[in-house]
């Protein structure tokens, strides 16, 4: 009923009206999207745009960067010695740097070498460093032709940009490991800005929003 | 959780708490953006906009007034704007593909004909009468909510729904019965 005293036609009218209109998965991801990106609101500030016209950010800003870019371009005429003593600086430096990286990455490999030595399978646990509470799941994709992976789920609030999976560009696979606490987890992944269940997961009942869903278990049992 | 505790939530940090209030409010903005504007291309783009300026304008939010309410007082503006620039791209009606692809049960002819009419009358509506329509009529909003997410007086929005109503009256006649 719209009105106490509103005609039977227009009770009918609107009934009908009210049927609900599927919201789009691909439209929520976007607004998430978007959401992430955009100035987080803090309590007490005055902004409020919510009745100016939006400026036109991809192409003003492209153009404003390049703009910038240009006016920050300045020529710089260097005495013969002193242009020797800043290459002499030049390279100390770049030499510092590169024996630094080294050391860096032979020491990262040294501390990743348990977990890399595993063949984990996707919504598997791996061994791991996390809190006694929680297990490491490794979620990977075949998506050789992507351009963007990236996971939601219940564990990260749906939140499309929160956990991109990095790219093994010798498989084409997308993966990324999460340390996930005990129960169920349903999850999915958007690539390019569809979501995707993992086709090698359970599927979830309770798809959200018309898009479909897979589900791991996380210590053998569902919360 | 009320609306106005995740509205905090988001000030104090939380963004994850603005997925739970689009995940609140989304069918029913989606639907009025639907009917107000015809086609899901628009109505997405002026949900996508409105939802993002809630989120940056959020601190402005007083929690006296139904963040519902707040939401469709952007929304209607997005629809408005979206209703102009639709009049220059001079677009008609559609139907919406999407809508009706996803639908678990087909409907039935005499169901969707008279969808189909009900479509074409709230279309033939001016947009000021659309509008005051769909908000008393399908999101059931009260006068005074009305006014504070238009910016209409109430005397005024009660002329436009009503002058609505007589149109859909007249516009829905030759289908059916309705009115008599």
């Amino acid at each position: 009923m719209s009105e106490p005293d509103s005609p039977r036609w227009l009770d009918e009218i609107g009934d009908e009206l009210r049927q609900e209109v599927p919201v789009r998965a691909a439209w929520r991801t976007r607004l998430l999207e978007d959401v992430a990106r955009a100035r987080r609101p803090v309590a007490g500030d005055d902004f409020d745009d919510r009745n100016d016209e939006l400026p036109m950010i991809p192409t003003a800003s492209v153009e404003t960067a390049v703009a910038a870019s240009r006016r920050r371009e300045r020529v710089i005429v260097l005495h013969p010695l002193a242009g020797i003593a800043a290459a002499v600086v030049f390279i100390a430096l770049g030499v510092g740097a590169t024996l630094t990286a080294l050391s860096w990455h032979a020491r990262t490999l040294a501390d990743s070498s348990t977990v890399t030595g595993k063949t984990p399978r996707p919504g598997t646990t791996l061994a791991s460093n996390a809190p006694a509470d929680r297990e490491v799941v490794r979620f990977e994709l075949s998506a050789p032709t992507a351009s963007r992976v990236t996971l939601v789920g219940s564990f990260n609030e749906w939140n499309p940009v929160a956990t991109p999976l990095q790219r093994d560009s010798s498989t084409g696979k997308w993966i990324v490991s999460l340390r996930l606490p005990p129960g169920r987890h349903v999850y999915a992944f958007v690539v390019d800005g569809d979501v995707k269940a993992d086709p090698t997961a359970p599927r979830a009942a309770d798809d959200d929003f018309g898009s479909a869903n897979s589900v791991v278990l996380v210590g053998g049992r569902a919360s | 959780m009320t609306d106005a505790t995740l509205v905090r939530r988001v000030l104090d940090g939380d963004t994850a708490a603005f997925t739970m209030l689009v995940d609140r409010h989304a069918a029913a903005c989606t639907r009025f953006a639907m009917r107000m504007l015809g086609n899901r291309e628009d109505a997405e783009d002026a949900l996508q906009d409105s939802f993002l300026r809630a989120y940056r304008s959020l601190a402005r939010y007083e929690e006296r007034q139904a963040f519902r309410t707040w939401l469709f007082q952007i929304l209607v503006n997005r629809c408005r704007t979206a209703a102009v620039r639709r009049q220059r791209r001079q677009r008609m009606f559609l139907v919406d593909d999407n809508a009706v692809a996803s639908a678990s049960v087909q409907p039935a002819a005499e169901s969707t004909e008279l969808r189909a009419e009900l479509r074409r009358a709230i279309d033939a509506l001016d947009p000021d009468q659309r509008e005051a329509f769909l908000l008393k009529h399908v999101e059931l909003l009260s006068y005074d909510e009305m006014a504070e997410a238009t910016g209409v007086g109430v005397s005024a929005l009660k002329m436009r729904v009503k002058r609505a109503c007589d149109r859909m009256q007249w516009l829905l006649r030759e289908v059916s019965d309705v009115g008599t």
